[in-house]
């Protein structure tokens, strides 16, 4: 029970970390390509420790970047809810990838993921319409993947024992 | 997310929520922080020296300024009291930072570093050394999102300052920081270089407070409205130190309590 919650604080301090690389203030051009933080911390703990980390985890990671960004609560709560659920139900497979196949399937959820945000702030009012730009941050995500796989990996085995 | 983009009761969770993003908002600001503080600690002797005169002279060019508006108020009060006009008050200003900015381009918001607890509320303007900046739209416990006039959704009633000429600024779409005059004919008298003020309508602004230079007119005959683009005149993607205006009529009353401002804001 101890190492279990253990467990949690691991992840929890990842997520931490996740959270502010994600709403670190960086310049105009950099805006478009900053990698989506959140949403690749989510995949690897889903796919790494499926039955600790699963569907609540995402929707509670998400509600509170949300907050932390200022969008409607349940936007990214959404979001992440997909991203969690499709890793989950492809865990085993991903597992068996290399990073660089794991970063195809990022990059897929990465782009669905911004495309259905900046949707749904549209049709609510949210914003106005802008060109295609952000969806840049999809293929930074993907190709950051490979990298922060390695370290969250280590990560994972320097601090949890299964 | 249906239920927070349309209706009231979530605000509260959401107050209540924003209380565990202060820590990562103060960590997130770190480096901004850390590099003012070796901006003050490391500055030179002769650059003190030198700071400190030009200072002194815009001390003085502020107070010869001042004494020549003094006589202009008088003047000003005694023709409104002719005129049996509103007399305008001027509020109190609540000292704030930047310390954010939203994490996407579609939206141009900023985070401050004041929040329920300091009495900001939603709707409350915005305003930097030259020019209005912006409003609140959402309120936290230390911290609050202000939208930026440059932003598409934001739009500024506003005069010409030369003849008073009205028109609404709305921010253009993209990245530019820019302004775009709604529904002027092409007979109104607008020219490139006048400066745009508040005009006070929609009571959210102050009135005559500078917001933005013209810089382009464009008549073109095959459209209905005349093309009309301006620059704030605020920094907006440089300045830090911005202030809160508080209206006369928020200072009376006392200050709300935590609850009372996230409860009652209406975006």
């Amino acid at each position: 029970m101890k190492s279990r919650s253990y467990t949690y604080w691991v992840v929890i301090i990842s997520l931490f970390l996740a959270y502010l690389l994600a709403i670190v203030p960086l310049p105009d051009w950099a805006m478009n390509w900053r990698p989506q933080w959140v949403l690749m911390f989510v995949f690897y703990w889903t796919m790494a420790l499926p039955y600790r980390v699963g569907l609540g985890f995402a929707w509670a990671a998400g509600l509170l970047l949300d907050v932390l960004e200022g969008t409607m609560l349940g936007l990214n709560a959404l979001t992440l809810l997909i991203v969690a659920y499709v890793t989950l139900s492809l865990h085993q497979r991903l597992r068996m990838y290399n990073p660089i196949q794991q970063s195809g399937l990022l990059f897929i959820l990465a782009l669905v993921a911004l495309g259905l945000s900046h949707w749904l702030r549209v049709i609510s009012g949210q914003i106005e319409p802008v060109d295609s730009m952000y969806l840049l941050a999809a293929f930074s995500s993907a190709a950051i993947w490979p990298a922060l796989f390695s370290l969250l990996r280590s990560l994972r085995r320097g601090f949890i024992k299964n | 997310m249906f239920a927070d983009s349309r209706f009231d009761y979530l605000h509260s969770v959401r107050f209540f929520l924003s209380y565990t993003a202060t820590p990562v908002y103060w960590v997130a600001d770190m480096p901004a922080r850390t590099s003012e503080l070796f901006d003050d600690v490391f500055v030179s002797h002769s650059d003190l020296l030198a700071e400190n005169e030009r200072l002194n002279n815009e001390l003085l060019l502020a107070q010869r300024e001042l004494q020549v508006l003094a006589s202009l108020a008088s003047e000003n009060s005694r023709l409104r009291a002719l005129s049996e006009a509103v007399r305008i008050v001027e509020g109190e200003v609540l000292a704030a930072e930047i310390v954010n900015r939203s994490p996407d381009r579609a939206s141009k918001r900023v985070l401050i570093n004041r929040g329920a607890l300091q009495g900001v509320f939603v709707g409350q303007a915005m305003l930097a050394a030259d020019g209005l900046m912006g409003q609140v739209v959402e309120v936290m416990p230390r911290s609050s999102w202000v939208l930026l006039v440059s932003d598409p959704l934001h739009v500024t009633p506003v005069e010409v300052n030369r003849n008073g000429e009205r028109a609404l600024a709305r921010g253009v779409r993209g990245a530019a920081d820019e302004l775009e005059l709604e529904f002027v004919t092409q007979t109104q008298d607008v020219r490139a270089g006048d400066l745009l003020v508040s005009s006070g309508m929609g009571q959210i602004f102050p009135k005559n407070f500078p917001v933005a230079d013209v810089i382009s007119v464009n008549n073109d005959p095959g459209q209905d409205f005349a093309v009309i683009k301006a620059r704030p005149r605020a920094e907006i993607n440089s300045t830090r130190h911005v202030m809160l205006l508080i209206p006369p009529r928020v200072h009376e009353t006392p200050v709300p309590d935590v609850e009372a401002p996230a409860s009652e804001v209406q975006p």
